[in-house]
């Protein structure tokens, strides 16, 4: 076997962050699975020996670094873990705002930082944070969701500038809705918010996620598929006519 | 029991992408490779068909892991269709080497096998020790439409004297097919020279395929004799 290379994946207890670590044990990395569902982890490690799980809440910046040092030199992150509750903005408990940046934003501020200084140290690796859509075109009930994401976006457009050219590819992936278990939820409970949207095939994104790591290093954004590039293309240029559009398809 | 787990049949795979090519090959020089298994291969106008084929199981009951197949058709001596004899199977994972070994009888042994699905054109090595058995690419076909019903397939092995048949479903989504499509180069391994005697090195391809996401089920082997 050739020197295996290490990968620490967040949320990889189902949708997303699950099959994205399942795709690298698949390949030889070895795979450091991080989640706080446990259930969930197991299933995903289950029978793949270079698959490590650790029950980790990306809130608990110690216990992330904890992690990331455990693993040794990493060359990929991928980090997929968040929340997204569906609640019109003056109905969300405050709490609940609170947690939802801190699981979404400040939790990719934990694992930032516990990967990125040995990262730039050995001069090279992969960051790969899953935004969303919903940050360049925020819709109905997500208010907090969006916010969250669109802070992680400004968070990797100051990382790129401030460590860009050490080696490090940054990548910000903006998928429009993925077809995991937490998406189908909210679609079966939400079904005018979400517009009766399928959502994309997660594979599809990974391998969007996979291209884009050929792409020259500043090459920041991410859009999986055409419905993605097309929505942010319009809300670019045209943001009137989106919003008009988003309001007729959600209400 | 495999690595201190029990493995229950049938073995259900979740997520496997594919991608494959087909070629023709004499049929007598077809017939002399595979003689050991008691096997014949299904021949029209003296060309048999083999089939190479990588595989990503991402989601399964065997773990996560590559895998390359050499497979041959074969009439099935059990019911007279058409079935795939797996001549030869690398993979890059513990678990699933040793379950196919000893659940199916499958020829698997350990490889590295780096395989790219992403991109549009699909490539495929089988490497021992940085030595390179073989490379595949397989460039992108025109997509199919996809059938509701799982197609069944029997899949034919053979290790230690044994020759096994094993009834498989598979159901894909996400499929391209197109003739041709394929380049195989052929590098320094048994299996290599074999495939270059049957006249595959710079060969073109029947038809290639690509699935985006295929589910599986295995059931258990019999033993055929």
């Amino acid at each position: 076997m050739t020197g295996a290379r290490t990968a620490l994946v967040t949320g990889a207890g189902s949708g997303l962050g699950a099959l994205a670590a399942q795709r690298l044990a698949a390949a030889g990395w070895d795979v450091v699975a991080l989640d706080v569902d446990e259930p969930g982890l197991a299933a995903t490690a289950r029978r793949s020996p270079t698959l490590h799980t650790r029950a980790c809440d990306v809130t608990d910046p110690d216990a992330v670094a904890a992690v990331a040092a455990e693993a040794g030199p990493l060359q990929r992150v991928v980090h997929a873990a968040a929340i997204s509750p569906l609640v019109p903005a003056l109905d969300q408990p405050v709490e609940d705002v609170h947690r939802v940046l801190h699981i979404n934003f400040l939790g990719t501020v934990h694992v930032v930082r516990a990967a990125l200084p040995a990262m730039l140290d050995a001069g090279r690796g992969e960051i790969v944070l899953f935004s969303s859509l919903a940050s360049l075109v925020p819709g109905r009930l997500t208010s907090a969701y969006a916010a969250a994401k669109a802070a992680v976006n400004a968070y990797a457009e100051s990382l790129l500038i401030e460590y860009g050219g050490r080696g490090v590819t940054f990548r910000v992936v903006v998928p429009a809705q993925v077809d995991t278990p937490m998406y189908r939820r909210q679609a079966a409970a939400h079904p005018k918010a979400t517009a009766g949207m399928k959502g994309m095939d997660p594979g599809a994104v990974l391998d969007a996620v996979d291209r884009s790591l050929a792409r020259p290093e500043g090459d920041l954004y991410v859009y999986p598929g055409t419905v993605a590039r097309l929505t942010a293309a319009t809300k670019r240029h045209f943001p009137t006519l989106m919003r008009r559009v988003l309001d007729k398809q959600t209400s | 029991m495999i690595q201190g787990e029990r493995v229950a049949l049938p073995v259900e795979i979740r997520d496997a992408a594919v991608a494959s090519a087909m070629f023709a090959v004499p049929a007598p020089a077809a017939r002399d490779l595979i003689a050991y298994a008691g096997l014949a291969p299904a021949a029209r106008f003296g060309r048999a068909v083999c089939s190479l084929a990588a595989v990503r199981y991402a989601d399964g009951d065997l773990g996560a892991y590559h895998e390359f197949a050499v497979a041959f058709l074969v009439r099935d001596p059990v019911d007279g269709g058409i079935g795939a004899f797996i001549h030869w199977l690398p993979v890059n994972q513990s678990f699933t080497l040793e379950a196919g070994r000893s659940i199916w009888g499958f020829p698997k042994e350990m490889a590295d096998i780096p395989l790219d699905l992403a991109g549009r054109v699909k490539r495929c090595a089988v490497r021992f020790g940085g030595r390179t058995a073989l490379e595949l690419a397989v460039r992108p076909g025109a997509p199919l439409p996809t059938r509701s019903a799982a197609p069944s397939i029997v899949a034919f092995s053979h290790l230690d004297g044994v020759t096994r048949r094993i009834p498989w479903t598979v159901s894909p989504t996400g499929v391209r097919m197109r003739p041709g499509g394929a380049t195989l180069r052929l590098g320094d391994h048994r299996v290599a020279d074999e495939l270059r005697a049957l006249g595959l090195d710079g060969a073109r391809a029947l038809s290639t395929s690509t699935v985006t996401r295929m589910t599986m089920s295995f059931a258990g082997a019999e033993e055929v004799r």
